[in-house]
């Protein structure tokens, strides 16, 4: 460990080393540690609003028809994303974004 | 985000057969998959002046809501609505009407209810959207009775010309129909 120690006002300043303390018997000792690691999707929202299942998934219909391998997302000029096959149901409907209301235009569509 | 434990929920879930042995053979479909997780957490989050009651607890998709107002002109009454929700749920919005007679600018007498949410299209963004939930609709009926209120916009313009013309009779018809319409 350092110690910072001012010598007067001409501003020079003297570092030096705690000696004495470096020998003395160290507070803790560690003997075991586990890491834990944390990881989420880098997109602005990961579950689709429309059917409520993550965008990386695939979606409910996707799954109840066994068509896991062809559901994509699609991004909006917004940045909302969603499943593509929910927002192709959406937009015959209202071409607006379920959750800004924004006129619907595709920005990106992928995995 | 995803976390380990919502991971392998959803991996038990995956175990679990997909669809239930249905009489005639046909799958779970998507409205009711969307019901089974909105009914739970509809009724941990419910205004304390409204109550839903299945008359059905296997099916969903039709239910009855019961509005009991706290304030506003309409307190004291009870409000009966049913609400159907179509096969096309959450593509198309719930289907409400109100089976209690009131003298209301927003719901006619035959229980037609003008609320934005159950617009099922709109050129302006107020209408259903498949992010909105059943939640949001009770919600929104229930907001009706205080600050949805609208004189402004009437589906019933009888009493909203009423109200404009003579409040005190407004409130006298309001209360009348209360007394003889909205007692259980």
């Amino acid at each position: 460990m350092a110690e910072l120690r001012e010598t007067g006002g001409d501003g020079v300043v003297e570092v030096g080393a705690k000696s004495t303390e470096q020998k003395a018997e160290k507070m803790f000792n560690l003997k075991k540690w586990n890491a834990v690691a944390m990881w989420s999707w880098d997109v602005e929202c990961d579950t689709c609003a429309i059917c409520r299942v993550q965008v990386m998934d695939a979606c409910l219909r996707c799954q109840a028809e066994n068509k896991q391998e062809d559901c994509v997302v699609v991004w909006g000029e917004c940045n909302h994303s969603f499943h593509n096959c929910c927002m192709s149901l959406w937009v015959k409907q209202n071409n607006r974004c379920p959750l800004c209301q924004q006129e619907w235009m595709v920005q990106r569509i992928g995995k | 985000m995803i976390t380990l434990s919502k991971k392998l929920k959803q991996d038990a879930e995956k175990k679990q057969p997909k669809y239930p042995a249905v009489d005639d053979g046909r799958r779970v479909s998507i409205r009711d998959k969307l019901l089974t997780k909105e009914v739970q957490e509809l009724e941990m989050d419910l205004p304390d002046s409204c109550k839903v009651h299945f008359e059905d607890v296997n099916k969903l998709s039709s239910f009855m809501l019961k509005i009991v107002p706290e304030d506003g002109y309409w307190a004291g009454g009870i409000f009966h609505f049913q609400i159907e929700v179509p096969e096309e749920y959450n593509m198309l919005p719930p289907k409400v009407k109100c089976k209690t007679k009131i003298w209301h600018p927003n719901i006619a007498e035959n229980g037609d209810i003008c609320l934005s949410l159950l617009r099922e299209h709109s050129l302006d963004g107020t209408g259903w959207s498949p992010a909105r939930k059943l939640k949001d609709i009770i919600w929104g009926l229930n907001s009706l009775f205080l600050d949805l209120l609208n004189f402004d916009d009437p589906l019933n313009i009888d009493a909203a010309e009423h109200f404009y013309r003579d409040r005190a009779g407004f409130k006298a018809k309001v209360n009348e129909y209360v007394r003889r319409f909205a007692q259980r």
